[in-house]
């Protein structure tokens, strides 16, 4: 199962390999050194027990171990920065691995995901593996160094006895594999509570009005402590097989030395082992007790590791719907056909759009209008690819939308959505969101168009005013009309507007209105709104209704078929003759 | 308007800061003292076990296999083994112990946030980045799990066995003592050198990784717009530029905990080399025994054990210690604001709990509501609203329309209070409502927001928010604002799962169940910011008929771009630029011929 998760891993390791290459050689030397001084030490004490008349005098050991002092420094050093490094190195890469698969994620994906889950993903969950990458990786070599030099001298000492001190190891392997499986487990019970509590805070914060308005603040509190106590829960269970694990490790080791107490003692007993190698051997038996508990501090970070690299493959690995096209079809220019054939659709499974057909030609502006939840959205969505569309149902300029490459078809589109998104960036910034190294006359250009001029000169910063994350400081109808503008200035051929005007009023309504009409030009325009004043300048109007088209036609002819767009016209009449009496 | 103040939060921190941070984290640990007592008790009953283990061993060689003996052999290992049993479970029980005590410390910790950031003004949220806020509830708490992890209470130990070794060593042999402390001033050196810089570079670090989270929070929301623009490269590179000065920010500290790690070993290394140099010296001279020597030579490996636990731990400390400050820096935040935004005030014990049955509270109803002379701004002197006055009685149905941008919504924000007036006063039945502690004023109002906002839940939450009382009423305030068609056509009714943001639901769809929320609530004031602008007309009747019966008696505060919803209203105020231009009756203010007038024609026109 931990293999499993870190195949993915390979890559970035072999990436940083020099690095961890020349790390693990400046530990084999610190190690080296390591044992170099208290040799150097061994013979400076020798030397001034009997002092040999040729002998050196003291300070020449002790400059020796001090100048093999300050290399172990040097070298010691370097191993860690250059092991530590490499983690951090590629933990970066994974980061940028992880968010390049992001954007290349589609909105199926984004709807069904939480963003405080992807943000605990991108911080803890890496953590954890960045963990292993860096000490756990440094501590893996040093453990190995260490157990490799003790095992060939105690090994040379006594084979038998190597075996003995061996005996405790297979239940070791026992106890860690049935642990192993616990942590991993429990590594991500707690790693996904830390996903929720992390959702939690997201919605929390971004619900803070709601909150606030319907006094939820303690009833928050409540469900945030219900987490953090799962969280909790789970981080105890951990600490316990934590707890257990590392002291059961020096136990082993423990339990070596004890076996070879018996069964060593014994033979120098009978003669078969010398004192002086039964002392050695223990020394070396002991040495290794450290680098043993070190060993299942390496095994916990492994399973957590594992654990949270799953939750980072289940990302890595996420597949979008919405591709690249194999072999996209060459086009010169977009300049606007958009055709429905039969086209059908559904979120999931229960079917929203059927059978639509829709021819809308070059400079084309359609209206949409449709009940509540009648797909309206879905249906324009999916003219930008925004959902996965079936092969043979949506046609741009006579090619398969599935065939047209994705940066092509969306450069062609200008699209204001339902809901206004802007970034906690500069107003201009917004505006010239999807052009780079629009001018500010442009940017004024289409502020204009959308009538943000007037709001915009009335900030003390104008174009310079910086808003709040997805707009927050500006009101509802100004955060509207830079999406608009934001799409304007893309000077698309084919711009949807779902729903543009809904949070205007008249004045402004209509000055926009007046606008659009001068740009809309040749472009192919299609326009979803409640309200049928929007879409005065129609030229052929679609009713959608349970995802069907129910009716299509011009604004006249509409009215005088008498179903659901003139009814919708009467009352919105009618209600002017009622105001008007 | 306004300077999003944006990621100021995670500047770096002053210096100040520094002193109090301690002492203040150690009052978190005090609930759980007696957690810290035993596993402090611990120590050195492990220490025991551990250094008794040797000395069996040497008992088992020197009486045993160089005698020649065979038996008790066996008998030693057995206490041989009660000993490395004891000093695993012991062991055990000081990682649990320790580990109990960081997690639930960390769990307090992340609480105090999380209500605290339910108190912060509605202004702080405008300006801070979630992303910001998210990171400091999670990883900025998570780091101090490494500090428990990592043993701190094993500090108190070593520095307890630091000063023991040093009194011995100092009453074995001054002189050499003194030889061997001799290394310490470049310790003591480096460790302040690298104190201030480590925290100032881990401050970066967390700093930064606030900033990289506030990024791909708000990048992960705007995915659509950012694909739909073909703004993907742009944004990675933003995004790169992030993730390498985050990664940037963490090298340094590896570098310098390297280094102190190293230091440490080399000087532990050139004290011995001293020793030998100066002692050997000595010994030659006949001032100084061979034994001495070699013992005292073992006292400076064990002095420099602890140092090197210490050491070690020393970057993990920097790192917690920075994560603190910010935890503690968001906790003192508006601290000594107004009090009652937390519902805590004496005058509101009822609501204290913030508890089930809400909104049915019999306070007496309201007679007025009036806006006097409010002046208002979000940010500095950029007045939104300039001495407006407004006057609502109980049972009115008062309209606000007004070109966008106006101020329309920043009158209802007021009415709730998500922001204070700077001048002039808000009063109910005469009493500022900054008098009125929060929750009392708060639930009398019901509010649609112009922009719904729906929770991860079901459809049934959505509504009632896990109100007792609302919940009663969640099925009958759907039927009235004519969401139970929809929610019918789900597979499972009210209880549909809703995710995040409701984005498994069309818009006209979300402000149907925003709609209905406010209603369920049953308030007497009904706050309604454009509550239908993205419903259709029929839908929109369905909701006025509905309506009507709801709000006989009511009082309710509407918002409204398409000027036929509010023609029955009793009054209709328009806004211009955050002053009253006009107000009256629909047929008063088309027979001025007004503002109000010239909107109504533009709409109306054929
Ligand atoms: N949170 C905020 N911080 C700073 N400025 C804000 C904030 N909210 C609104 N503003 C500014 O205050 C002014 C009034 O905004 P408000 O939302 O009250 O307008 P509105 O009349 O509701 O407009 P709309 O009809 O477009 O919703 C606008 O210029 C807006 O930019
Ligand atoms: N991501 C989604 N997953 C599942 N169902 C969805 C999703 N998005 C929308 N729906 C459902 O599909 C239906 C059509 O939604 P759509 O947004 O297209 O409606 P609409 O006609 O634009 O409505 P409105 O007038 O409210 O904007 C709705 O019933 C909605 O609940
Ligand atoms: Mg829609
Ligand atoms: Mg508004």
């Amino acid at each position: 199962m931990t293999i499993r998760e870190y195949s993915n891993l390979y890559e970035y390791i072999r990436n940083c390999r020099t690095r961890y290459l020349l790390g693990s050689l400046f530990l084999l030397g610190a190690n080296g050194f390591a044992l170099l001084i208290p040799w150097l030490l061994k013979l400076a004490v020798e030397g001034l027990k009997n002092p040999a008349p040729g002998g050196h005098a003291p300070g020449y050991y002790a400059a020796w171990i001090i100048v093999a002092a300050l290399a172990h420094g040097l070298v010691r050093v370097y191993s860690r920065t250059f092991i530590l490094h490499a983690g951090r190195r590629i933990e970066y890469e994974i980061r940028e691995d992880l968010h390049a698969k992001l954007q290349s994620l589609d909105l199926p994906y984004f709807a069904m995901g939480r963003t405080g889950d992807i943000l605990s993903r991108f911080s803890n969950d890496l953590a954890n593996v960045r963990m292993l990458l860096g000490f756990g990786f440094l501590n893996i070599i040093n453990t190995a160094i260490i157990y490799l030099a003790a095992l060939s001298l105690m090994v040379r000492i006594s084979p038998a006895l190597t075996l003995y001190a061996a005996i405790p190891y297979p239940f070791m392997i026992l106890l860690v594999k049935r642990v192993s499986h616990s942590i991993f487990h429990n590594s991500k019970m707690a790693q996904e509570e830390l996903s929720r509590l992390s959702s939690q805070v997201e919605e929390n914060v971004s619900a803070a009005v709601v909150v606030k308005a319907y006094c939820r603040e303690d009833a928050q509190t409540e469900a945030f402590r219900g987490i953090g106590t799962s969280y909790l829960y789970y981080s105890m269970k951990m600490a316990n097989l934590r707890g257990i694990l590392i002291p059961f490790m020096a136990l082993v080791g423990g339990v070596g030395t004890m076996i070879v107490l018996l069964a060593g003692g014994s033979r120098v007993i009978t003669g078969e082992l010398t004192l002086g190698d039964f002392v050695a051997f223990n020394g070396y038996l002991v040495m290794l007790i450290w680098p043993t508990v070190v060993l299942g501090w390496i095994l916990n970070l492994l399973q957590r590791g594992a654990a949270s690299m799953a939750r980072l493959n289940a990302l890595l690995d996420a597949k979008a719907t919405v591709r690249e096209p194999s072999d996209p079809v060459k086009m010169e220019k977009i300049s606007g056909r958009i055709e429905f054939r039969n086209l059908s659709f559904s979120y999931n499974g229960t079917p929203l759009l059927q059978g639509i057909d829709l021819q809308i030609g070059i400079g084309t502006r359609v209206g949409i209008v449709g009940p509540v939840g009648s797909g309206k959205t879905t249906l324009v969505r999916l003219i930008a690819r925004l959902y996965p569309v079936g092969d043979g149902e949506l046609f741009i300029d006579g090619v398969d939308i599935n065939r047209i490459s994705l940066q092509k078809l969306r450069d062609a589109i200008g699209y204001v959505p339902q809901e206004s998104f802007l970034f906690s960036r500069t107003v201009a910034e917004n505006i010239a969101f999807g052009r780079a190294g629009a001018t500010l006359q442009e940017i004024e250009g289409a502020a204009r168009l959308a009538c943000l001029d007037g709001d915009v000169a009335g900030f003390p910063n104008g174009y310079k005013t910086v808003v709040g994350e997805r707009g927050v400081t500006l009101s509802g109808g100004q955060k509207q009309r830079t999406a608009i503008a934001r799409a304007l200035i893309k000077n698309p051929a084919i711009l949807i507007l779902d729903d543009p005007l809904s949070a205007v009023d008249a004045g402004t309504e209509e000055a926009i209105l007046q606008g659009f009409s001068r740009y809309y030009g040749d472009r192919t325009v299609v326009i979803v709104s409640h309200r049928i004043s929007a879409l005065r300048d129609c030229n052929l109007i679609v009713v959608l209704d349970e995802g069907r088209i129910s009716e299509r036609g011009t604004h006249l002819e509409l009215l005088e078929i008498g179903g659901l767009y003139a009814a919708m016209y009467r009352e919105q009449q009618l209600r002017e003759e009622i105001a008007g009496y | 308007m306004t300077h999003f103040v944006g990621m100021h939060e995670d500047e770096v921190l002053g210096k100040a800061y520094d002193n109090r941070l301690l002492g203040r984290f150690i009052g978190y640990l005090r609930p759980y003292r007696w957690l810290a007592f035993w596993s402090l008790l611990l120590l050195p009953l492990i220490a025991a076990a551990r250094l008794a283990q040797p000395y069996i061993l040497k008992v088992a060689i020197d009486n045993h296999i160089v005698a020649g003996r065979m038996e008790g052999l066996p008998q030693l290992s057995g206490y041989f083994f009660s000993l490395i049993l004891a000093e695993a479970l012991l062991t055990y029980l000081e990682i649990y112990l320790l580990q109990l005590m960081g997690q639930k410390v960390m769990f307090d910790l992340r609480m105090e946030l999380f209500a605290h950031i339910q108190k912060l003004s509605t202004s702080y949220l405008d300006r801070t980045p979630v992303g910001g806020l998210v990171t400091r509830v999670t990883s900025d708490v998570e780091v101090l799990g490494e500090m428990f992890a990592a043993g701190i209470i094993s500090i108190v130990g070593d520095i307890l066995v630091l000063v023991g070794i040093v009194c011995v060593m100092l009453w074995m042999n001054v002189k050499l003592s003194l030889v061997t402390f001799a290394v310490l001033p470049v310790l003591v050196y480096i460790v302040f050198a690298f104190r201030s810089r480590m925290r100032k570079a881990f401050r970066e670090v967390r700093a930064r990784l606030s900033t990289l989270n506030s990024f791909l929070a708000e990048n992960i929301g705007g995915m659509a717009i950012v694909q739909l623009f073909n703004q993907q490269e742009k944004e990675r590179q933003r995004f790169r530029q992030l993730n390498a000065s985050y990664r940037d920010a963490n090298l340094p500290v590896i570098t310098w905990d390297a280094s102190l790690f190293a230091v440490v070993e080399t000087l532990s290394s050139v004290a011995i080399g001293l020793i030998i140099w100066y002692g050997g010296g000595e010994i030659v001279r006949g001032a100084l025994t061979f034994g001495a020597l070699v013992a005292f030579i073992q006292y400076i490996e064990k002095f420099f054990s602890p140092i090197r636990d210490l050491s070690a731990k020393y970057s993990i400390m920097q790192g917690a210690m920075a994560g603190l400050e910010r935890i503690f820096l968001l906790l003192d935040t508006e601290k000594n604001e107004d009090k009652r935004e937390s519902g805590q005030s004496p005058l509101n014990p009822p609501f204290a709990k913030g508890g089930e049955g809400g909104f049915k509270e019999n306070f007496a109803p309201f007679e007025t509501i009036e806006f006097r002379e409010v002046w208002f701004a979000y940010q500095n002197d950029e007045y939104v609203l300039k001495g407006f006055n407004l006057m609502l009685c109980r049972g009115e149905k008062v309209a606000l329309v007004g070109e966008t941008g106006g101020g329309k919504t920043t009158v209802t924000r007021l009415l709730s209070r998500f922001y204070d007036v700077q001048r002039g006063s808000i009063l109910l039945d005469g009493t500022d409502i900054r008098q009125i502690p929060l929750p009392l004023l708060r639930r009398r109002i019901g509010v649609v927001l112009q922009e719904p906002f729906l929770f991860t839940g079901t459809i049934e939450y959505n509504v009632c928010l896990g109100d007792e009382f609302a919940r009663q009423r969640v099925e009958q305030a759907a039927a009235i604002v004519g969401a139970d068609r929809f929610i019918r056509n789900q597979r499972n009714g009210f209880q549909e799962e809703v995710r995040e943001r409701g984005s498994n639901f069309s818009v006209g769809e979300r402000q149907l169940l925003s709609f209905a929320r406010a209603v369920a609530f049953n308030t007497e004031i009904l706050v309604l910011d454009e509550a239908t602008s993205s419903v259709d007309t029929a839908s929109e009747r369905l909701i006025q008929e509905g309506l009507r019966g709801l709000l006989a008696g009511r009082t309710s505060l509407v918002v409204a771009h398409r000027l036929s919803t509010i023609q029955d209203a009793d009054r209709i105020v328009v806004i211009h630029r955050g002053e009253k231009c006009e107000e009256g009756s629909h047929r008063e203010l088309m027979a001025k011929g007004g503002l109000y007038y010239k909107l109504y024609q533009l709409q109306f026109k054929d």
